[in-house]
């Protein structure tokens, strides 16, 4: 593997903070990486404390929203006059609702902006923590899909994707249309399938969170975020299942080859 | 996958050099010197014989 210096780890807040201990992440990841430096950025919003940079940002997300996840956005509306006053509330930390898909290519596009541009270099690894749920387009079935994360300059790492976008198991997408054809309460389902995967106020989510903050780092490091093996943190899920395993339930926290490697950057 | 140089053989455009590694549709940023940017904004930037881009792809996980 062909191996990045890397001089700092700068972790940002984009409304995470109620679902996340961003200080408890940054402990982790400098015991894992000794020798690289890590610091807690907070609000990247905050950088721009302006009423009206923070309205033109308002603006700039509010026009990046997915109505549908069946077509794809070739030019972003115009954003009406509530939709960027609920983002404004959201950046000021005043809101925490749920229920808007955002293109995330282009939310990391916006992040990249609040770089200072003198950090913008391979050498910082830019992490941004948020709670918004985001997707991109796959030309294979020519829809939107909803992601965790996006590695990039910054990598962004949504906690709410965590929870919606690796897929629960079949059979409890089946149960919830009975449910709710039923009128049945959903939570008598949640608790059916308890533990089989991470839900919002979930106490692990910080847990798997960790794993997905070292994918960014890899990707930082060596230019790819992920392993194959299903028992590495650095695995990349799209169920659940695979999710609670890589991150929490298997014997390792890292393959061989990857464990190694943080050996070897440490010194050890 | 993974985070490329590549070295520039002639004189072009940022454009130019996108086209002609078929990535106008791939999602990626570049780097050059040490700044990092987004081709789609600097698609008239020069590039020179013997600069080295770095092509850095963005990756989606879950």
């Amino acid at each position: 593997m062909k191996v990045r210096r890397l001089n700092k780890i700068l972790l940002y807040d984009d409304g995470a903070a109620r679902a996340l201990n961003i200080e408890e992440i940054a402990e982790y990841l400098g015991k894992k990486l000794a020798k690289v430096g890590v610091e807690v950025r907070g609000n990247p919003f905050a950088l721009y404390p302006l009423q009206d940079k923070i309205s033109e940002y308002a603006g700039k997300i509010a026009s990046i929203k997915i109505p549908d996840a069946t077509k794809r956005m070739s030019s972003w509306q115009e954003p009406l006059y509530s939709e960027i006053e609920y983002e404004k509330r959201r950046i000021l930390g005043k809101t925490t609702a749920f229920g808007v898909l955002y293109d995330g290519l282009e939310l990391q596009r916006l992040f990249f902006e609040l770089i200072p541009r003198e950090e913008r270099s391979l050498e910082f690894v830019h992490i941004f923590f948020n709670n918004r749920l985001f997707a991109t387009w796959d030309d294979h079935d020519r829809r939107y899909h909803a992601r965790v994360s996006l590695c990039g300059i910054p990598s962004i790492i949504s906690t709410t994707g965590v929870v919606e976008a690796p897929a629960k198991p079949r059979e409890y997408y089946l149960l919830k249309q009975q449910y709710e054809m039923l009128g049945k309460d959903l939570l008598e389902l949640k608790d059916r399938f308890k533990g089989g995967f991470i839900d919002y106020e979930d106490e692990r989510l910080m847990e798997v969170v960790k794993g997905y903050a070292m994918q960014a780092v890899f990707y930082s490091l060596v230019g790819d975020p992920f392993c194959q093996d299903k028992g590495c943190r650095l695995y990349n899920a799209h169920w659940q299942e695979e999710l609670v395993f890589a991150q929490l339930e298997s014997k390792y926290e890292f393959c061989q080859r990857h464990a190694s490697f943080l050996e070897e950057m440490n010194g050890h | 996958m993974g985070i490329e140089k590549i070295e520039v053989k002639e004189d072009k455009t940022i454009k130019e050099f996108i086209d002609e590694l078929n990535l106008s549709s791939v999602p990626i940023l570049l780097e050059l010197d040490g700044e990092i940017f987004y081709p789609d904004e600097n698609y008239d930037r020069k590039i020179q014989a013997g600069d080295r881009l770095a092509v850095i792809p963005i990756i989606a996980g879950g």
